[in-house]
């Protein structure tokens, strides 16, 4: 398997995400394009990566993508549902069905036990306690902590505590799984640790996207969108030869 | 029952609360304090004067004395002869007894002493049969004048506790007083009457034993024992004159018996209030304690509102975490603080004897108050952690 990209479209179907003619504005008087009139489809199955170097519109992308932010012009759509027009707490709600979150500083709730942070991204969502605890484990299980699931974040590695945050972006069964540079704060036994949990979680039933500058875990996917100055340069795919 | 969102909610608020334990002191320090000092404030001054709340509570408010007032300078005023008849038509009167005050008539416990009972006269009573019952006050010993007595003319008197004291009577003795040279024996001693002392030292014998031994004309009553309905004793006080006089020449007054009693029982309402002020401050600083203790935890924990809200939490659930936290400090708080205020009462009255009196409504109200201050300070805090921005607080790219 080398690394060679083409421009080569896989067959066609509904995207999970997909920006249209998206613009992000920021400032009043001076305004600053931090993304200009960008498209973009997440397909089902898609093991991708976002690529730039800093102030390229990453984080930006990262944002809108996450349904954090909310794009001056355009549209995106999640699982066909326009989210530009739904107010905060469906917007809110449509995040917590679709989108698994892991982040560069893992972002776990230090007072909460790797199961209690896990559990957290199930909670009001109607599930009993019994429930939510098994599907918290079953997770946990899946990226092999299962037997620390009592310990609290000090307690954990930073490759623990990030497959910790991997658990807890799988656990409600996410179609995007969207991971801001996922290995930057680890040394590079845990970062390839990660990444192969990352490698793992292809599916037809989700996408997987890493938004990194590291061109070696850029490397690892299927899928590479390249960003410079707030817009795509280069969207290319993995063929395998 | 409860909604499995709502027991998320709590589950939440309680962990929040448990894993930040100094914190967590902290915040109940206010409500705590505040709502011990209130309760303390209040059941102190009314254990100061528990002793006699209690005697006020036990012997009853609603005695009232109607007795013939003496105008037009008559020397022995007396009210009609159906006094009694005329009070019982006022509705709020539960029950009657009338008396009359007999004069010069020398009681003496054995001929040699009259001379003795002639300087210092033990007053007589000539009264019906249900005097005892109206005063709510038992026999000692023996028995009260009966229907038969007074039909009879049974010679027979009932002696005031002070009397039997000063006779040396004892329970169940047989022993013949001498009324005006009569011989009258003696068949029961009533227990001491607090609100109407007069009666201690008198000896009290029947209408028909009166008017064939001592009294010439008709006997008519010179006053009159009510007992009105439980809180009605003013009105009931005020009917009554009009109702025995009924406009005739004959003047009647009234008095409340437990009046003064009621007025010393009464708690110092000032010092209540400036100490129970007092407490309200330290809970209103408290509340304010809340405010700001709890908007420096949104400030430290904004990477954790940060990240529950890209988990999917809407603004309204953080809102209303932080509120039920702040509830939860209330309601602990304010139990703590009814805690504290009743053992602080305890140790006051352990210290000056007094008698421990915390009304029932107390300590609800002082949970309610600590509960709602909470809510009131956790309203600003809560609704910083809910205009969060997950997207500022999480420092993405």
């Amino acid at each position: 398997m080398t690394e060679v990209f083409s421009e080569s479209i896989p067959e066609s179907q509904a995207p999970f995400l997909q920006l249209t003619d998206v613009s992000r504005v920021y400032g009043e008087e001076v305004k600053v394009f931090a993304m200009r009139n960008v498209s973009l489809s997440i397909m089902p199955g898609d093991f991708m990566a976002i690529v730039g170097p800093s102030g390229s519109g990453k984080s930006t992308m990262l944002g809108l993508l996450g349904c954090l932010d909310l794009p001056t012009s355009g549209s995106i759509k999640i699982a066909g549902e326009e989210i530009t027009t739904l107010d905060d707490p469906s917007r809110t709600r449509l995040r917590g069905r679709t989108i698994g979150f892991v982040f560069q500083q893992f972002h776990l709730i230090a007072h909460l036990s790797a199961l209690g942070n896990v559990e957290t991204a199930l909670l009001y969502r109607g599930l009993k306690p019994a429930e939510r605890r098994e599907k918290a484990m079953d997770a946990l299980e899946r990226v092999g902590l299962g037997p620390r699931h009592d310990h609290r974040p000090v307690q954990l590695s930073g490759g623990e505590q990030q497959r910790v945050a991997i658990a807890r972006s799988l656990v409600t069964d996410p179609i995007i799984v969207l991971a801001d540079e996922p290995t930057g704060a680890l040394d590079s036994t845990n970062a390839e640790n990660v990444m192969q949990i990352f490698e793992s979680l292809r599916s037809s039933e989700r996408a997987v996207v890493l938004v990194t500058h590291d061109q070696g875990v850029a490397g690892r996917a299927d899928r590479k969108v390249s960003m410079r100055d707030g817009e795509i340069v280069a969207d290319e795919y993995k063929v395998l030869s | 029952m409860i909604s499995r969102n709502t027991r998320d909610l709590m589950s939440v608020a309680f962990g929040g609360l448990f894993a930040r334990k100094v914190r967590t002191i902290l915040l109940l320090m206010g409500p705590v304090i505040g709502v011990a000092a209130i309760v303390a404030a209040v059941g102190l001054t009314d254990s100061a004067k528990g002793d006699l709340k209690a005697k006020v509570a036990q012997l009853g408010t609603n005695l009232i004395e109607a007795k013939a007032a003496s105008s037009f300078g008559s020397q022995n005023p007396t009210l009609p002869i159906d006094a009694v008849r005329r009070a019982e038509q006022v509705k709020t009167v539960e029950k009657v007894a009338s008396v009359v005050q007999l004069t010069d008539i020398i009681v003496s416990p054995y001929p040699q002493a009259k001379a003795k009972y002639e300087t210092t006269p033990i007053p007589v009573v000539a009264t019906d049969t249900r005097l005892p019952y109206v005063l709510e006050v038992p026999l000692t010993s023996g028995r009260w004048i009966n229907a038969s007595d007074n039909e009879n003319a049974v010679r027979a008197v009932v002696i005031g506790s002070g009397l039997a004291n000063e006779l040396g009577y004892l329970p169940g003795e047989s022993r013949t007083i001498d009324l005006a040279d009569k011989p009258y024996g003696v068949i029961g001693v009533l227990g001491k009457v607090e609100l109407d002392p007069s009666l201690d030292n008198a000896a009290f014998i029947s209408f028909a034993s009166a008017d064939a031994d001592f009294i010439k004309e008709d006997v008519l009553p010179t006053k009159l024992y009510v007992r009105s309905t439980a809180g009605t004793e003013q009105v009931t006080s005020d009917a009554l004159r009009t109702a025995i006089s009924l406009g005739g020449p004959k003047e009647v007054a009234t008095e409340i018996k437990a009046e003064a009693l009621q007025l010393a029982a009464q708690s110092d309402r000032q010092l209540q209030l400036i100490v129970a002020s007092m407490g309200l401050l330290a809970i209103i600083v408290g509340g304010i304690g809340i405010a700001n203790v709890m908007s420096i935890s949104v400030m430290q924990r904004s990477t954790e509102i940060g990240i529950r809200r890209a988990l999917g939490h809407t603004r309204r659930t953080i809102a209303q975490q932080f509120l039920l936290e702040a509830m939860v400090v209330g309601f602990i708080g304010g139990i703590l603080g009814v805690l504290l205020g009743a053992f602080a009462i305890l140790v006051g009255v352990w210290l000056s004897g007094w008698v421990f009196v915390l009304q029932t409504w107390i300590p609800p109200a002082g949970v309610v108050l600590a509960i709602v201050v909470s809510i009131i300070a956790g309203l600003y805090p809560a609704r910083r952690a809910a205009k969060l921005e997950p997207l500022e607080t999480l420092r993405l790219g």
